[in-house]
């Protein structure tokens, strides 16, 4: 029943609490896999798919909470925190650093299935942004220097005549140069090419509006 | 009648004779020449001779009395007798006679020339008298008036005379000498000698009370007596001490005054070393920021320092005459009622075996408010280490004992707060304990559920998550029945016992678990423990805690897998170690907070409680490392103080 297409992990050193975790995940069609403390999930192989990561706040070797400052640097699946004895100041923390949701101990169903569904959506969701934003990176590579530079001018909103002003060119060339950008960008329209330069933090350096202010 | 006249007449010549030979003096005659015309016959039964013995001899020199008179006289007595031979002088001499047994007595000799009718002396006529017994009576009274003048003057003190007016007379020699002046060198124009005198030997600050003093004396007829400062010789001046007193004659008039006067310089300036002593130590004891009373042997007060007269506000001496003695007064008006019979009682006993007296009690001060004070008192003791006087010292420590009060109240208060944090602590833990296996139940039944109610239904995985759903609930419940006896145990009394017997019980409920993980366990109980207070069922809960830590904590490590428990006492406490050779404790900071964990299941209450078990016994527990690996748990139980003492 369950499918390939997303996987939920389990960290908490309760080996009881691991196989009720994982046998109701289960019993919902969910993928799950368990481990007994932090370092067996950091050092674990993990498949590359939409997850989910229900963290016990108290763990044997570090704490939950210092599990998730440290792998908020690189891409993670969404956090469910679970905890014994919740306390206010831990749950704040978690979920200001991100987390989902923060359960205390004994949980509901359906607190949890909607924590890990809304846990595994917003996963799929981060996925594919960063898909995307890989794919644009690609396609922002195969610029030439110059067009790397009319970029920015062109999405500030430039006249051609002013953003070759701006670089020193004439603006045939600039017009040139604008139409290979959006041919390599594969922007549909100005706009397009407008959002994909924000989706890649291109800085917009050269505003109308400047002068206005 | 011509004979009756002769035999008359020679009758009177007999009779002269025999008068001269009985008088009581010895009767002589010599012609002119000195030759002897008569001689009493006493005076020859005295001396023994013959009257032919008595003249001069051939020799013209030498006269024949020279064999009875004293060799010593002789040359004088007859240097006289020819002087008067030749002038006619009087003759009077005194000399010694010999008797006839050779004793020598004194005697005077007189002559007197007789002369005829052309004044030409026809011989002489004299008289010997015996006045031996009054030359030994002079010389009797030369002796003793020399002793007299001797002792004036040896005596080492001066001595004086005055005239009835106060006119120095006489000064001994030893005066004489201090001073470098006699009485004659008071004699200054235009001065009386006594004032001459004042002049020169009185030290000017005690001269006017000298002769003031004097003055009125020598009026009054009043004894003298006075200390004052006496110039000496090198101009120096001592200090005398001087009496004088009047000699009266028969009709009670002033004949003189004698003094006497001695040097109490050494004992004036002893005194006045002592006197600064004494006042430097009273000075002292009154400004010593303590208050300081001394007591008679039998407890009385009988000084009070300047400090404790003011802290009582009233003198020693207004306790007299109220019937009570000072002790039992004071005590009554200035001890506090609740501390009365205490210090009454250590009094008691101090003053009956002399041991020394300590006691900190409340005392009232002159404004009615008690005050905390620490008495002390010490037996002061003579040679012979009879009590002779009780020193005490007593310190006003209000502020002290009222601040060791708020100490105390304040650590109460942190001893509360710490029971309170523990009790937090342990409401928590058993929280954590319940939560975990009550969490896996509910998501073992919602599985469940889900299983039961899949279409088609999966039974079996229904039946797993049955069967841990009982597991889990058992674990719940089996936590819970734990936490209701270690409740129902703490509010039991504590047995006193030695530790051995429950660290036996508790080695031997771990027995079989630690043969299960093969793990050898030493137990080392040492002998004769001091008893220790203790609720049994939780201190063997904290053992078998610990023993199964250490089980565990080498379930996967070292082929030396020995669990080493130890008792022994360590000063006044009974210490007990369990030491394993496991991986050690990695946060040795954390291991006792709750919800602390390195282990895939917590055991029972945990180590947070096993420390609140050991300090709600008033013990520690910690943890150290073992040798060469491992870790060591300790903890310490309070010896149990005898309630007698």
């Amino acid at each position: 029943m369950t499918t390939d297409d997303h996987i939920v992990f389990i960290v908490d050193d309760d080996l009881r609490i691991r196989e009720a975790l994982s046998e109701l995940l289960e019993a919902h069609g969910l993928r799950a896999v368990a481990y007994g403390s932090a370092g067996e999930y950091v050092r674990a192989e993990k498949p590359d798919i939409p997850a989910t990561l229900i963290l016990d706040v108290e763990l044997p070797d570090i704490n939950g909470l210092e599990l998730q400052r440290q792998i908020a640097e690189g891409d993670h699946p969404a956090i469910v925190f679970i905890t014994g004895h919740g306390d206010i100041p831990s749950s704040v923390r978690a979920i200001k650093h991100g987390a989902v949701d923060f359960l205390t101990k004994p949980f509901s169903d359906d607190d949890l299935m909607s924590a890990v569904q809304a846990g595994l959506a917003q996963d799929r969701q981060l996925r594919l942004e960063r898909t995307e934003i890989a794919a644009l990176r690609a396609r922002y590579k195969l610029l030439t220097p110059r067009e790397r530079e009319v970029l920015p001018l062109v999405v500030s909103g430039l006249l051609n005549k002013q953003a070759a002003a701006e670089l020193g060119i004439s603006e045939v060339t600039l017009e040139m140069h604008r139409r290979n950008v959006m041919q390599k960008m594969a922007a549909v329209s100005l706009a397009d090419l407008v959002r994909m330069a924000e989706k890649l933090q291109i800085p917009v350096a050269h505003s109308r509006r400047v002068g206005e202010e | 009648m011509m004979t009756a006249s002769r035999a008359l007449a020679e009758t009177e010549a007999e009779r002269a004779l025999r008068i001269i030979g009985s008088m009581p003096a010895f009767a002589w005659a010599t012609d002119a020449a000195g030759r002897f015309t008569y001689v009493s016959p006493n005076t020859l039964a005295y001396l023994g001779t013959v009257q032919q013995d008595l003249d001069p001899l051939r020799d013209e020199d030498e006269f024949g009395w020279r064999r009875v008179v004293h060799p010593d006289d002789y040359d004088h007595v007859a240097a006289r007798w020819r002087h008067c031979l030749q002038s006619g002088d009087h003759y009077d001499t005194e000399h010694r006679l010999r008797r006839a047994d050779g004793a020598y007595r004194w005697f005077r000799n007189s002559g007197r020339p007789s002369r005829d009718s052309q004044g030409k002396i026809t011989g002489w006529y004299g008289t010997t008298l015996d006045i031996d017994e009054q030359k030994q009576a002079e010389a009797a009274l030369r002796d003793r008036e020399h002793e007299l003048s001797q002792l004036v003057d040896m005596v080492p003190s001066h001595l004086w005379r005055l005239s009835p007016d106060g006119e120095p007379i006489f000064f001994n020699k030893r005066m004489v000498d201090f001073l470098g002046m006699d009485v004659a060198d008071t004699a200054r124009p235009g001065i009386t000698r006594l004032e001459a005198m004042i002049a020169a030997g009185v030290h000017p600050e005690d001269a006017a009370a000298f002769e003031g003093t004097l003055r009125r004396c020598l009026a009054t007829g009043e004894a003298f007596a006075m200390r004052y400062r006496l110039r000496r010789a090198d101009g120096t001046y001592h200090w005398m001490s001087s009496r004088a007193e009047p000699l009266r004659d028969q009709d009670g008039r002033i004949v003189q005054w004698y003094g006497l006067c001695h040097d109490i310089n050494d004992q004036v300036h002893a005194e006045e070393t002592l006197r600064q002593s004494e006042r430097r130590l009273l000075q002292l004891v009154e400004t010593l920021p303590a208050m300081i009373d001394c007591a008679a042997p039998n407890g009385e007060p009988i000084y009070r320092s300047q400090q404790l007269r003011e802290f009582l506000g009233y003198h020693l001496e207004e306790l007299d005459g109220t019937g009570k003695s000072r002790l039992a007064s004071t005590l009554e008006a200035g001890v506090h009622p609740d501390d009365l019979a205490g210090v009454k009682e250590k009094y008691a006993h101090s003053l009956s075996t002399g041991e020394p007296y300590a006691r900190r009690h409340r005392l009232r001060r002159f404004d009615g408010e008690y005050r905390w004070v620490e008495t002390r008192a010490a037996a002061m003791r003579n040679a012979e280490g009879a009590i002779v006087q009780w020193n005490v010292i007593c310190l006003d420590i209000d502020g002290e004992v009222r601040a060791q009060e708020k100490l105390r109240l304040a650590q109460e208060s942190l001893a509360r707060a710490s029971q309170a944090a523990s009790l937090a602590e342990l409401s928590a833990s058993i929280a954590h304990e319940v939560n975990q296996p009550l969490a896996a139940i509910v998501a073992n039944s919602h599985a469940c559920h889900r299983w039961l109610c899949a279409e088609p239904s999966n039974v079996a995985r229904a039946k797993i998550t049955v069967e841990r759903i009982i597991r889990d609930a058992n674990s719940a419940a089996e936590v819970v029945s734990r936490i209701r006896a270690l409740f129902r145990q703490s509010v039991e009394p504590r047995t006193s016992a030695t530790l051995g017997s429950v660290v036996t019980e508790a080695g031997n409920l771990m027995a079989e678990e630690a043969a299960r993980q093969r793990v050898r366990m030493e137990v080392d109980v040492e002998r004769n423990l001091p008893l220790v207070a203790f609720d049994r069922i939780q201190v063997q809960q904290v053992l078998v805690n610990l023993i199964r830590n250490g089980i565990d904590a080498m379930n996967s490590a070292a082929d030396d897998r020995t669990l080493g428990i130890r008792v022994c006492r360590t000063g006044d406490v009974v210490q007990t170690e369990i030491s394993d050779c496991g991986r050690g404790v990695e946060f040795p900071d954390k291991i006792f907070e709750p919800f602390f964990t390195t282990k895939e299941h917590g055991m029972g209450m945990g180590l947070a409680i096993c420390r609140s078990i050991v300090e709600s016994h008033g013990g520690r527990l910690w943890v150290e490392k073992n040798e060469p690996q491992g870790a060591r748990f300790i903890f310490t139980l309070p010896i149990e103080v005898k309630a007698a003492q």
